[in-house]
């Protein structure tokens, strides 16, 4: 199948934020069933994110800060850079900042690399003390930044936005509008926020983090689903896909491919083996020929 | 698939005091765990670090601190009776194997090897033999309790101050003229391993090793701890790699990552 022009062995995606710090990590998924991965967000300096505990479970899910760890641009193209020297599945280079010029600095960094598509993490949600208001939740905002990040980049760019914004699929086609080539959506949601009832305290250093997991997947499916009524660039779906079947609901909403991150905590880094199986096993049943025939197809009740 | 996985809120129910810098905490909570396991160790408010398992299982679990850095500054500030959040255990331990068996661990880096000896069925095998290595006699850890389960007990220090003088690899090599062995286990700082598994390599035994890398969620999500070039997950599928999943890792002995992910040499 094919993601904006570049040919791809499957439509799972690994998620910003998922293993993605080593090119061996990357390689990994990509022989596990994934057609693309995308590296942690990388910000101008290395960051080492928040204390742990990072990450807790609930029963829907979990909820994480990690708080944007990552080792800085330079370091994490090296990594890009290793990765293409056995891998030609695409790199989705995801880059954060906490200004506009941040972002065309990393943009302009990301074009002397070897990356194939850029992302904006618009809307991480575990660094609003440190950055304030996500980006993604203000519609000026996100006009602003694509318009400026598309004059300098010279790689496709994928915004990434936020379930948090009440107009999402307004701010998706404003997004359109001012050049964004494709999208991925969601991020995780909320805050959220796990107890530990015996310390009386919450289980995450950082008291709370942003829910993803099996939870938000209906959240994602309609959002998406209104997003991709809306705009007619192709759509990165994520959000709490765990299996085959996950999948597929979320391409028949209208993601053009779908990006996976918190199964591989429920399934290991084998998640992409399964979801892959378990997908290639539905379309066999239900005679569809190529994975493009899913996306979109949802049929709505009169 | 999908389960709860809280942390255990306990109390510290006794604290050993194990020389200046380190630390042992136990708990009587019963604690299902392999040797070589580790546990993610949460002080509220503070941080949570990875430990590996001193021992564990229906009586209790125990862990070992160095004292290194906030964290732990804040670890030795508590007092029996004081909670702490643990998660896990995590990760792949040793397997039990072998009838003529040598460990061989060094400085602070012998927690596991602790648990393996103490769980190894003595009348399963012939001989166990356990070499203990520390800069001086006043860094060697658990020595009442490796002499008490082995057949035969060797401190190395690296200044003579007891034992055999070299290091744990050294020794090990002494060793090995005039003994066979068929399974030997390492945990050590990594660059004792290192030596020690190039020695094992050319005398094609087989070994398990417990290795350390920063480990930030131990549940295979983060990145953190991935070893190049086989993107090998540490803590999921180690932190005890078996002979043939350790030898691909160029990695080992050579380059490990920081907490913000990048690389540094050894």
């Amino acid at each position: 199948m094919h993601f904006l022009g570049r040919e791809i062995s499957s439509p799972l995606v690994l998620a910003s934020g998922i293993l993605g710090i080593s090119f061996s990590s990357l390689q990994r998924v990509i022989s596990e069933g994934a057609g693309m991965v995308t590296t942690k967000s990388l910000s101008l300096e290395p960051r080492a994110g928040h204390e742990g505990p990072i990450l807790a479970e609930f029963e829907g899910g979990m909820i994480n800060s990690v708080g944007l760890t990552n080792p800085g641009i330079e370091e994490g193209l090296l990594e890009v850079e290793k990765y293409h020297e056995s891998c030609d599945a695409p790199v989705i280079v995801s880059i954060f900042g906490g200004s506009q010029q941040d972002f065309v600095k990393l943009a302009e960094r990301v074009n002397d690399s070897v990356g194939d598509f850029l992302e904006l993490n618009l809307s991480c949600p575990n660094v609003e003390d440190e950055f304030k208001r996500p980006f993604a939740l203000d519609i000026d905002k996100v006009v602003d930044m694509v318009s400026t990040v598309k004059q300098v980049s010279e790689l496709p760019v994928l915004p990434k936005l936020s379930p948090n914004a009440l107009d999402l699929a307004e701010i998706a086609s404003a997004a359109e509008q001012a050049g964004a080539d494709g999208l991925t959506l969601i991020n995780t949601l909320g805050h959220g926020m796990v107890v530990d009832a015996i310390a009386g305290r919450p289980v995450l250093k950082n008291n709370f983090g942003g829910i993803s997991g099996p939870c938000i997947k209906p959240l994602a499916i309609k959002l998406i689903n209104d997003v991709y009524q809306a705009v007619s660039i192709p759509i990165i779906g994520t959000g709490g896909v765990t299996t085959g079947l996950d999948a597929v609901e979320m391409m028949m909403a209208g993601a053009a491919v779908v990006s996976i991150g918190t199964a591989v905590y429920y399934r290991g880094v084998t998640a992409f083996t399964h979801i892959k199986a378990e997908l290639d096993d539905f379309m066999r049943q239900q005679d569809y020929q190529h994975y493009e025939d899913l996306i979109g197809v949802l049929e709505m009740n009169p | 698939m999908m389960f709860r996985e809280m942390p255990l809120t306990l109390p510290v129910s006794r604290i050993r005091k194990e020389n200046d810098t380190l630390r042992t905490f136990y708990f009587d909570q019963p604690l299902p765990a392999n040797p070589g396991q580790f546990i993610m160790v949460n002080i509220h408010g503070v941080g949570e670090k990875p430990f590996s398992l001193l021992t564990a299982g229906i009586k209790g679990f125990a862990f070992t601190a160095k004292r290194l850095g906030p964290f732990t500054q804040a670890l030795f500030n508590l007092d029996v009776g004081e909670k702490l959040a643990i998660r896990g255990a995590f990760g792949q331990g040793f397997t039990v194997t072998g009838k003529k068996i040598l460990m061989v661990g060094g400085g602070y880096a012998t927690p596991p090897l602790h648990y393996l000896a103490q769980q190894i069925r003595r009348d399963s095998i012939e001989q166990l033999v356990i070499v203990n290595g520390a800069r001086s006699a006043a860094d060697l850890l658990y020595v009442e309790e490796f002499e008490t389960v082995a057949d035969v007990y060797h401190s190395a220090t690296d200044d003579g101050s007891t034992g055999f003088h070299g290091t744990a690899v050294d020794c090990m090599q002494e060793l090995m003229k005039d003994q066979d062995f068929d399974q030997v286990y390492v945990s050590g700082p990594e660059l004792m391993s290192a030596a020690a598994v190039q020695v094992l390599n050319k005398m094609d035994l087989p070994y398990e090793v417990c290795l350390e890398r920063y480990m930030k969620c131990g549940v295979g999500v983060c990145g953190s701890c991935v070893m190049d070039p086989t993107g090998l997950v540490l803590c999921m599928e180690g932190p005890v790699l078996k002979k043939e999943h350790l030898q691909p890792v160029t990695d080992f002995g050579h380059f490990h990552r920081d907490k913000t992910g990048c690389v540094h040499s050894f």
